[in-house]
């Protein structure tokens, strides 16, 4: 039997997380190659590869509404920023200008996504009633409306132009901004902050691919291949598709309070349209309804610019003597990903990942 | 009363200048079955192809404008020819995604062009004084927004005797009415997506030279002017063009009155709206009808088969 990878006698091993025990061993290895990674990294390298796991894990939640749930929503980065300003006020110092009550990680983080998840459960009345093209506008105008009330909430967000600082890295009452000392290690901020986003990446990780296998990850799948005749089959429209805009919520609350702990400061104009639209390219270049997709379009996206300096710094080319600023490179970069991703490889990262997986599987034979 | 019908000049006249954009879009969604979203992105385009021909080539304006406006169609027609033409049949959705990609090409490439000083697009009678304005019992009106809502009317009233009469435009009503169909009538559907999209250039390029002309100016930040015809397409329905235009003159009237009287309003109820909230009133028009309307005013209520 256990030469036979693909055989499978009943219905759960079939449904495993891991298909086999060479995926298990293969996942350990990543993880104890991951979290030693933070102890031989540049601050330059671990602070992006922190950035890249919160990404990830807000891909991954509009990979549960638009991958998952099929419904197409633009105004992720809206959510985000609901968990980021939820997060900073919950876990934020309070200044003559903004508002904060100095909570503990154990605190804001959780109620950071319920926060951004009960946003998305008031609006699912709305939400929930249309889909397609339609249910992208709506959420684009709501995008415009949150940003209005970001710039606009001074108390809470500072204000556009000006911003605020974000919730601190307080764990169980012992402040981590300065490092740590644990033992005869000592634990920087970047080393701590890594360490957390990479256990919170991990657990949520898990926690979409049991959404993909549980009873409500199907009611997904059948609401996005057809919502009409899933409701036929006996699917909650109603309570599926607000399930599936609150989790969604869930995760980007809690990717962009972490994510936004990184850089300490938050300015209100940042959650715009181009933000949101981000998310959706995020998902698109990783592989759209996939488990590692969002991961692995995350990684491209936050790593791309590292790599482009990389580059520039090894050819020595200087930046000054190119025609656009790097930045912009990245840009058109991106945008040309989106479109030639679209165009020829619908399924992603994740599907080249998929393909080169089988060809070395097969090997020297063509299949 | 002057404030009143200062308001609702100023709002008829952004109202032009939104139904060009927006018919651009229903074109577009009529034929194609795509929104696309690049159209904001080439009418700014078309205004800063206009304005380096004019302002840093130093050609004569009329000849500039009648060169920006082609060319941004022309533009038009090679992205549907290189981008679009190999979407035929995807899901809308990609398709949506796919002209965002090309919104952020054209408009970094834009944005680099323009740098951080705004851009100006050059004056067509400068014996006039520079962008000037009439005074009707006390309504100031700019000649640059009386321009603009001329030629919204002509584009309208032109577009449709085009429709109506030439080969060209019945073979685009056939087109959209069914692509299949039309094909085995010996129309060339692939010629009239891209005739289509000519066309939807042509109207963006004039609507982003009045989004920018005169003391406007081109700045990074044109952008967004375009980019609320969306709500007006959506408010009308996305495949009516007589919706598209009362979209745009709803859209239009409320940024006029809401910046206009949203002090006062505030004063009456007593909490303020913040500052900017006429930029966001369309969306938030839009929003609400399509609460109750989703397929807007006038748009066909979409049938599904299941």
């Amino acid at each position: 039997m256990r030469k036979r990878p693909n055989l499978y006698t009943n219905y759960q091993d079939e449904n495993a997380i891991f298909s086999n025990s060479t995926q298990k061993a293969w996942f350990f290895a990543l993880i104890i190659f991951s979290i030693s990674i933070c102890f031989v990294a540049s601050d330059y390298w671990l602070l992006l590869l922190t950035r890249s796991l919160t990404f990830a894990i807000g891909a991954w939640g509009i990979n549960i509404v638009s991958g998952l749930a099929g419904q197409i929503s633009l105004a992720h980065g809206s959510f985000i920023g609901i968990g980021v300003y939820a997060a900073a006020v919950l876990g934020g110092t309070a200044t003559s200008s903004v508002i904060g009550y100095e909570l503990d990680m154990l605190f804001w983080l959780p109620l950071a996504g319920v926060v951004s998840a009960l946003v998305g459960l008031i609006i699912a009345p709305i939400t929930v009633r249309l889909k397609g093209l339609n249910l992208g506008l709506v959420t684009l105008a709501l995008v415009f409306i949150c940003s209005h009330i970001f710039s606009n909430w001074t108390s809470v967000t500072g204000g556009a132009g000006i911003g605020r600082k974000v919730a601190q890295i307080k764990l169980f009452g012992v402040n981590l901004e300065n490092g740590l000392t644990l033992g005869n290690i000592f634990l920087e901020r970047e080393q701590l902050l890594y360490l957390i986003c990479f256990f919170f990446c991990v657990l949520l990780g898990f926690g979409f691919k049991n959404l993909v296998r549980s009873r409500v990850g199907r009611a997904f799948a059948a609401i996005r291949d057809g919502d009409i005749a899933a409701e036929a089959l006996g699917v909650n429209l109603f309570r599926y598709k607000a399930t599936a805009f609150g989790l969604a919520s869930f995760y980007a609350g809690v990717g962009g309070a972490l994510a936004s702990t990184i850089s300490g400061g938050v300015e209100p104009g940042s959650f715009n349209l181009l933000f949101s639209i981000l998310a959706v390219a995020i998902i698109i270049i990783g592989g759209v309804g996939t488990v590692l997709g969002p991961l692995f379009g995350a990684f491209f996206y936050i790593m791309f610019p590292g790599l482009i300096q990389s580059l520039f710094k090894a050819t020595g080319i200087g930046e000054q003597s190119l025609a656009l600023n790097l930045g912009q490179i990245e840009a058109i970069v991106f945008g040309l990903f989106i479109i030639l991703f679209l165009i020829f490889e619908p399924r992603g990262l994740w599907g080249i990942w998929f393909r080169l997986r089988n060809y070395f599987k097969a090997w020297p034979f063509s299949y | 009363m002057t404030i009143f019908l200062q308001a609702t000049a100023e709002g008829l006249s952004l109202a032009g200048i939104y139904s060009l954009v927006a018919i651009g879009f229903v074109l577009i969604y009529k034929s194609m079955d795509v929104l696309s979203f690049a159209q904001p992105a080439l009418a700014v385009v078309g205004a800063g192809i206009i304005s380096s021909l004019a302002v840093d080539r130093g050609l004569p304006f009329w000849i500039s404008l009648v060169l920006g406006v082609s060319l941004t169609g022309i533009l038009s027609l090679l992205i549907e020819r290189t981008f679009l033409r190999p979407m035929v049949g995807e899901p809308v959705f990609s398709v949506a995604i796919l002209t965002i990609g090309i919104d952020i090409l054209l408009r970094t490439t834009l944005d680099n062009w323009i740098g951080l000083n705004p851009r100006y697009m050059g004056d067509p009678f400068p014996s006039y004084g520079n962008f000037g304005s009439i005074s009707i019992n006390g309504v100031t009106l700019k000649y640059l927004e009386l321009a603009a809502f001329s030629t919204a009317v002509i584009m309208i009233i032109a577009l449709n005797i085009f429709f109506k009469k030439s080969k060209y435009g019945v073979a685009m009503r056939a087109t959209s009415f069914d692509q299949e169909a039309a094909m085995a009538q010996g129309i060339n559907v692939g010629r009239i997506f891209g005739l289509v999209w000519f066309i939807a250039g042509l109207l963006a390029a004039f609507a982003g030279f009045f989004i920018t002309g005169g003391f406007n100016t081109l700045s990074q930040l044109s952008f967004t002017f375009a980019l609320r015809a969306l709500p007006a397409v959506v408010i009308g329905g996305l495949d009516s063009i007589p919706g598209a235009v009362v979209g745009s003159i709803v859209i239009g009237l409320t940024q006029g009155y809401v910046a206009y009287y949203q002090i006062s309003f505030e004063e009456f109820v007593g909490f303020s709206l913040g500052s900017g909230f006429s930029l966001v009133a369309p969306y938030l028009i839009m929003f609400i009808i399509l609460i109750f309307k989703p397929d807007g005013l006038f748009g066909t209520k979409e049938v599904e088969r299941v």
